[in-house]
């Protein structure tokens, strides 16, 4: 495992010769030993063509490269921070909550119309994620930053989650996400409870939830 | 059946029973779930009443189905306390959670209230059951007891429970008035026996400028 929480805001990451982290530009705080950090100006892993895709997607988040030998403190904005370690399955989360990852993981852009169509969609617009969101898969750790404590909440096929979409988080396994609406009439009148949008998320993985509605 | 997960998210495990909670504050739940707004926090046609008049307005809902809901609201600090029958008063922006068991009301806090910054008016929760409070980084229960009465500052307090008693204090003296004051002129001061609860952070009061 490649980071270590030293509190929770900061995490340590161990940089050994021949892997690479990716971590969002400026986010470093400290480091000790050989350490290069490289600006990545295609905003992440695969080539031009990936680049291009993010550009579009707008989830472009300014990275950079972390490569030498060392160990190197992350942190940014005073957010808390999760560390997420991946084992084959895919995290989905919001590029801009990205703080670090392992070069071992894949990244990549996903379409929210893609699931669930039109829903989808609207669900991006509705929970602040847009159009699309950055996906990462293969074996390793991320680690992704979040206003207030993060919790985690397992997902299984019997039991499907509901999630406030403004405190949604990052979700990881084979989930499948919509959006669920509980409009009744009383929120035609103002009477609403304010719990009008919900993220339902079922199939089996989990989901990270933050302990505020604010977005970063 | 309340309880915390870390400090600031308050996880309720319901099975068909109601619990009332701050509006727009679940951020989680699974099972089947019912949210419902409660017109003037549940106190009938009265108690709505009394609540527009005094400013104490909160917006309530409530929540009930099998399954487990958590709450949190913008990252505050959680605190759970247990009511056997006594009375807890808190601020209404104070106020996440409660038993829908637990009856809520308001009452007159006199020049203490508008000391602190907010109004003349408080919540007060009553009954058998559990409730969670809000503050402003981790807060500190402190006890009162007759021998030890304790003295707070406006803008640090958050709730208190017990029978006791509560006076403003004044440190306002000659050097107040010529500007020179220490940031400390008013504090409440608690008398009797039972529970205060302090936040390490202070509102913005009149008293704190003085």
């Amino acid at each position: 495992m490649a980071f270590r929480e030293i509190n929770s805001k900061m995490i340590e990451a161990s940089v050994v010769p021949g892997q690479r982290l990716f971590s969002q530009r400026g986010a470093m705080l400290a480091y000790k030993g050989d350490v290069s950090f490289t600006p990545n100006m295609t905003g992440g892993q695969g080539g031009v063509m990936s680049m291009i895709g993010r550009r579009v997607a707008n989830e472009d988040t300014p990275l950079m490269t972390v490569e030498g030998s060392g160990t190197v403190l992350f942190g940014h904005g005073g957010h808390h921070i999760q560390v997420i370690n991946l084992a084959g399955d895919t995290l989905y989360v919001e590029a801009d909550r990205l703080l670090a990852f392992e070069g071992t993981l894949q990244q990549g852009t996903m379409f929210l119309g893609s699931q669930g169509g039109v829903m989808g969609m609207v669900r991006g617009q509705i929970s602040g994620q847009g159009l699309f969101t950055t996906t990462l898969k293969g074996h390793g750790s991320v680690a992704v930053m979040a206003h207030g404590g993060v919790f985690e909440v397992p997902i299984t096929p019997q039991r499907p989650v509901h999630v406030d979409p403004q405190a949604y988080v990052a979700h990881h396994g084979d989930v499948r996400n919509k959006l669920s609406t509980a409009l009744g009439w009383r929120d035609m009148v103002g009477r609403g409870s304010g719990e009008a949008f919900q993220l339902e998320l079922s199939g089996s993985g989990a989901v990270y939830v933050q302990a505020s509605e604010e977005k970063l | 059946m309340f309880r915390l997960q870390g400090s600031k998210v308050l996880a309720v495990d319901m099975t068909g029973d109601a619990v009332k909670a701050k509006n727009g504050s679940m951020v989680a739940y699974d099972g089947q779930m019912a949210f419902k707004k409660m017109s003037g926090g549940g106190e009938g046609i009265r108690g709505m009443v009394t609540r527009r008049l005094t400013g104490e307005q909160m917006t309530v809902m409530e929540v009930k189905g099998h399954g487990t809901c958590w709450f949190a609201d913008r990252a505050s600090e959680i605190n759970l306390v247990s009511l056997q029958g006594d009375k807890l008063y808190v601020e209404s922006s104070n106020l996440l959670a409660t038993d829908a068991a637990l009856r809520t009301g308001t009452s007159f806090t006199g020049l203490r209230g508008a000391s602190q910054g907010n109004g003349l008016f408080t919540t007060t929760v009553e009954g058998h059951g559990q409730a969670a409070i809000m503050s402003d980084g981790a807060a500190v229960v402190l006890r009162v007891s007759p021998q030890y009465p304790l003295t707070v500052d406006p803008g640090a307090y958050v709730a208190h429970q017990g029978n006791l008693r509560q006076s403003l204090q004044s440190g306002v003296t000659f050097r107040t008035l010529m500007g020179e004051g220490g940031g400390e002129a008013f504090q409440i001061r608690f008398e009797g026996d039972g529970l205060v609860y302090v936040q390490p952070s202070e509102r913005n009061t009149i008293a704190g400028d003085v």
